[in-house]
Parts: C-alpha cells; sequence; structure tokens
C-alpha cells in the first residue's frame, strides 16, 4: 500500500515534468504525512541537509570540473591527432578515431552528453565530409561516448557506491575491461560498415608521426594516469584522486596556453550547476529512502521476489530487463538515486556481489542513453550531425547490439569485471 | 522588469557558485597534498561536506532559474493545449509548495539547534551551515517564479527543455572549437 502510493505519486509528476528531485522528495512527504504524522516533518529538512552533505560524494564536482578545465583547453585536437595518428590507417579511420578518442574523453569528463557536443562538433562535419553518411557518424559517436559512463571516472559510479554504500574505487576497477572490451567492439562493427561503405583510411601508419603528437599529447595523459593509477595502486581515495585530477588539468591548460579567465569561469559553472543538479536528487532520495527504511519496504519487497526465485542468475536477467526499460524513460543519475536504495536488499539477500551488480547497472543505463524518448545522447549526436532520430536508430542498432553482448558477458562472466577486483583488492 | 530581475539574480548566484567552487576546490587539494605528505586536517571531512552542501542548495536555485533541473518533460508536450499549461501551473505549484515546506522546517531546526557549534570546529555555530536551506528554499522559488512565464511559453508552442538544453550545449562547444554553426536536428523532439 505505502509503495503503491508512493510509486504513484512519484510517476505522476514526473510525467507532469515536476524535476525528479522534487517529485522524489513530495512522495517522501506524502508517504511521512499519510503513515507518520506531522511529527516526523522535521525530517524534510534533516534529510535535505543530510543527503546534501556525503563526503565521498564531493568527488563528482572535482571531476566535473576537472572535465571541463581539460575539455576547455586544447586537448580535444591532440588527441584526435595523436588517435589518428595511431589507428587512422584502418578503413574507416574517422570512425575508428572517434571511438579511440571518446575512450580519453571518458577518462577525463565522465559526462557522455558533454562528450557528444565537444567530441562530435569536431568529429561528425570532417566524417560528412570525407563521404561518411550522416547516420553512421551520429550512431558510431552516440555509442562511443556510452563508454563515457562505463569507464572510470563514472559520475554514475559515484552515485551507485553512495546508494548502495559500496567501495567506489572497486567499481571504478571493476569498469575498466568492460570499457575496453566495448570499444573494440564498436571498432569492429564501425570496420564492418566502412567495409560495406568503402570508407577511406585517414594516412598510412608513420612511427615518426605518431611518436610527435604522443609527446605533442603527453600532458594530457597525466590526467588518466593520477585517476586510474592513483587509485589502482591504492594511494588516494576516489575523491582525493578527482581533487588532483582538477590540478593536473589546471596544469594541463597553463602548459598548452588554452585556458583563459572566460575558461575557468564556464568550467566552474558549469561544474558546480551538474553537481547542484545531481546533489538535489541525492539529498531527496535521502528524505524518500528514510521513509522506505522506516516501513521496511525495499526488504519486504526483496523478501517477495525471493520466494518466487532465489536464482541469483535469474534475479540477474529480471533486474537487466528492469534496468533497460527504466533507461528508456530516466537520466542515468535520477535512476541510479531512484531505483538502487530499493533494490539493493534483493541484490544482497540474493548473493550477487554489488560491485559486480554495479556495473551491470552502469552499462544497463549507457544502453539506456541510446534508446528514445528519453537519449540525450542520441538526440545531441543526431542535432550535430543533423540526421533524424529514427535513421541514425537504424544503423545504432548494431552498435547497440554490440554494448548488449558486453552486459550479457559482464552479467553472466562475472570474472571479466572482477578479475581485476579481485587481484588489486580481494 | 521581471527580466532584469532574473538577470541580476542569475549573475549573484553565478558568483555565489563560482565561489563557493573555488573555495571546495582550493580546500580539497590542499587536503590532499597535506595528507600524501603525511599531515591531516581534521576539520577537512565536515567543512568539504558543507560546501558541497552550500553548493547544492545554490546551484539548484540557479539550475532553476534556468530550468535545468533534471526532469521528463515527454509526456506533458502529450497533453492537448490549454490543458498541457494547466498541467504546468499544477506542476509549478508543487514544487513552490514543496520548497515552501523545506524552508520552513529549516527555519524550525534552525531555531531548535540554537547556538550549537560545528565538531571539528565548535567557534561556527550549525545555525551558520544550516542557514543554507531556509535561504535557499525562498532562492529557489524566487527563481522558478521568474523563470515560469519564458518555461510556459515554450512548452506551450511544444518545445522540449530537453532540445533547447542539447542546442545550447553544441552551440557552447562550436563556439570553444571556433566552428560553423550546425544546421541542428533536436527540433525532431517538438511536438506541437
Amino acid at each position: 500500500m505505502e509503495m503503491l502510493l508512493l510509486l504513484v505519486v512519484t510517476v505522476l509528476l514526473i510525467c507532469l515534468n515536476v524535476p525528479i528531485a522534487v517529485a522524489l522528495a513530495v512522495a517522501g512527504v506524502a508517504g511521512i504525512l499519510t503513515f507518520e504524522g506531522t511529527n516526523q516533518l522535521f525530517d524534510v529538512a534533516l534529510d535535505m541537509y543530510g543527503g546534501a552533505t556525503k563526503f565521498s560524494l564531493i568527488a563528482i564536482p572535482m571531476f566535473v570540473l576537472a572535465g571541463a578545465i581539460m575539455n576547455a583547453g586544447g586537448v580535444t585536437d591532440r588527441l584526435i591527432a595523436f588517435v589518428s595518428a595511431l589507428i587512422g590507417f584502418v578503413r574507416g579511420g574517422l570512425a575508428m578515431v572517434n571511438i579511440g578518442v571518446s575512450l580519453f574523453f571518458a577518462e577525463i569528463s565522465g559526462s557522455a552528453v558533454a562528450d557528444v557536443a565537444a567530441l562530435g562538433s569536431v568529429l561528425i562535419p570532417q566524417m560528412k565530409k570525407k563521404g561518411y553518411k550522416a547516420p553512421f557518424a551520429a550512431a558510431v559517436t552516440s555509442s562511443s561516448a556510452s563508454l563515457a559512463i562505463i569507464i572510470p571516472p563514472s559520475i554514475p559510479m559515484i552515485l551507485y557506491a553512495t546508494s548502495s554504500n559500496t567501495s567506489v574505487e572497486q567499481l571504478f576497477v571493476a569498469g575498466f575491461v568492460p570499457g575496453l572490451l566495448g570499444a573494440a567492439g564498436l571498432m569492429g562493427v564501425a570496420y564492418m560498415f566502412a567495409r560495406r561503405y568503402n570508407l577511406p583510411t585517414e594516412e598510412a601508419f608513420n612511427t615518426r608521426r605518431l611518436r610527435e603528437t604522443f609527446v605533442d599529447a603527453l600532458p594530457a595523459f597525466s590526467l588518466p594516469v593520477i585517476i586510474l593509477g592513483g587509485i589502482f595502486g591504492g594511494y588516494v581515495t576516489a575523491t582525493e584522486a578527482a581533487g588532483l585530477a582538477v590540478l593536473a588539468a589546471f596544469a594541463v591548460g597553463l602548459w598548452y596556453r588554452d585556458i583563459d579567465f572566460r575558461h575557468l569561469h564556464r568550467a566552474m559553472l558549469d561544474g558546480g550547476m551538474q553537481t547542484a543538479v545531481v546533489m538535489v536528487l541525492v539529498a531527496a532520495s535521502v528524505l524518500m529512502g528514510g521513509f522506505l527504511t522506516r516501513a521496511q519496504i525495499p526488504q519486504d519487497m526483496a523478501a517477495a521476489i525471493l520466494e518466487i526465485t532465489d536464482n541469483k542468475w535469474v534475479i540477474l536477467f529480471i533486474l537487466n530487463i528492469f534496468f533497460l526499460i527504466v533507461g528508456c524513460f530516466l537520466h542515468s543519475a535520477a535512476a541510479i538515486i531512484l531505483v538502487i536504495p530499493i533494490v539493493i536488499p534483493l541484490v544482497n539477500a540474493a548473493g550477487i556481489d554489488p560491485i559486480h551488480f554495479g556495473l551491470v547497472v552502469t552499462l544497463n543505463l549507457a544502453i539506456g542513453q541510446q534508446t528514445p524518448p528519453v537519449a540525450s545522447v542520441l538526440i545531441t549526436a543526431c542535432s550535430v550531425a543533423n540526421a533524424r532520430i529514427w535513421d541514425v536508430t537504424k544503423v545504432n542498432v548494431y552498435f547497440v547490439a554490440v554494448l548488449l553482448g558486453v552486459l550479457l558477458i559482464c552479467t553472466y562472466v562475472p570474472a571479466v569485471p572482477m578479475f581485476l577486483v579481485e587481484y588489486f583488492y580481494r | 522588469m521581471l527580466d532584469m530581475a532574473a538577470k541580476a539574480l542569475e549573475t549573484l548566484l553565478e558568483w555565489v557558485v563560482i565561489a563557493l567552487m573555488v573555495i571546495l576546490t582550493a580546500v580539497v587539494i590542499v587536503a590532499v597534498l597535506f595528507r600524501l605528505a603525511g599531515d591531516s586536517f581534521s576539520w577537512y571531512d565536515e567543512v568539504a561536506s558543507i560546501l558541497l552542501a552550500w553548493i547544492t542548495y545554490y546551484g539548484a536555485a540557479l539550475a532553476a532559474l534556468k530550468r535545468k533541473h533534471i526532469g521528463f518533460d515527454g509526456a506533458l508536450l502529450a497533453i492537448p493545449m490549454p490543458q498541457r499549461r494547466y498541467a504546468a501551473y499544477v506542476a509549478e505549484a508543487v514544487t513552490i509548495g514543496f520548497f515552501a515546506l523545506l524552508g520552513w522546517m529549516g527555519l524550525e531546526v534552525i531555531l531548535v539547534l540554537g547556538d550549537m557549534g560545528l565538531t571539528s570546529l565548535p567557534w561556527v555555530p550549525v545555525w551558520f551551515t544550516q542557514s543554507v536551506i531556509p535561504i535557499g528554499a525562498v532562492l529557489f522559488i524566487v527563481c522558478s517564479l521568474l523563470s515560469f512565464p519564458g518555461y510556459l511559453a515554450l512548452i506551450s508552442r511544444g518545445v522540449s527543455m530537453e532540445a533547447v538544453e542539447i542546442e545550447h550545449e553544441i552551440a557552447e562547444a562550436e563556439k570553444q572549437f571556433g566552428l560553423a554553426p550546425h544546421d541542428g536536428a533536436a527540433q525532431d523532439k517538438k511536438r506541437d
């Protein structure tokens, strides 16, 4: 009964385009007023303040800021030049470059929409000029940008770790191999299309050019070294790595002499606003989560599902379908904040490793970025390429199939995402 | 008049958010460097968390002014006019009502807390750090009211806020890289 009330209130308000954070909070207030009385209303202020002071989430503004500073600098052109020298000789070279640079952008921005806007604006016009069809250019850009939330640093992963009370560092490590696997698969599909459409290569492989572009891009590589090296090596926490990433991004901007006051102003503002939008959601989820926990709703739900089946593979299958549907309608941050506190007791009771499950959830939501109606990454790529969403989707279905394949592998062969976690932490 | 008030508030909030981001970044970086050098600050966790809460609520008010909070307007845009406008009024009333309640409860909590101090810095009163809730709530309400007429005009024309946001992001990227403006297809999301 309680759950039904919360669900109806939340869905109704979301359909009216009430901000999802407010919809969650109002549902929490409705629950408190209906079942606990007005004396409990103090929780509204206490939870909304407490939820916004979660220390582990300080990594979010730091990573967003580091990404915004790097985007503002001259990193993009140098990365494109380096990746072009590395893999541009393959047929469909610009598509490969697009995927390869997305891998790096995933390291530095953590925001797939920002990646598509920045990278797509540069690469899609070049691809179209060289004879790539607009829907193909948009599909490559869109699907490869979804790697941004699979490969660390990943804001959805930080949110998942906080919502499920697990280690964000372990989650980052778990995302590394699936991200590389996904990139290899996307490149395979791009190559298939390149042969079918007889797309051009960029330039012959040249060791000297590769060395020169590598040296030029070298300062930019300090970021993944700090983030991945620091965390994998156990020297720093995710929050500390995020702070150091800001310092490194600033140093890189100064080194390239591409950073100025206007860029910094925008980076700080973008970082602050993106953080605020996500953190209000987190705070609202604490308010609703408090009510849910007191009412024992997630525990009751877990018990009900476990009565039907306690097979963890079946439960993982059901949750995969559920998150794929949720991903069609909600942004990744909102989906995680809304759903994880409800399903995590079931995950724990079924004996599923919460780190493994976190990666599965993130992959599901990466695929959700490619599926309308809520598909901001896909829509951004379509807009830059001036291609219709339906035309792009017809090509993109092959790239989404790759991501689904990676999801299946990671779900049912846990060793793929987890062997690095086992090696470093267990 | 309304536009001027919105612009002034936007400028003020932008500088507040930027100042808080600068302070938080400086605190985190200095604390990390000191920790790596073998010396940790006892106040770091508490102060950084408070700064995060301040960024959250002052940034949330700014996001309300720019209509950037995460939402889903697909269902709303599917409602025919003029019912769509009535639905938007209801949604706005719910949002403002919630923040009015939050501000009120925030004030009550501050009155209860009285002169209590922070754990790591006892000379900093808790009412000062928690003042962000009532102040942030009032700012959110003001910002929502100021941006509502523009939002209402857009959704009345069937324009998705997501499409507006995407076009803005792309325009910023094109400006940054000195590229020619694209033709754009985000209007595919536009409905009548």
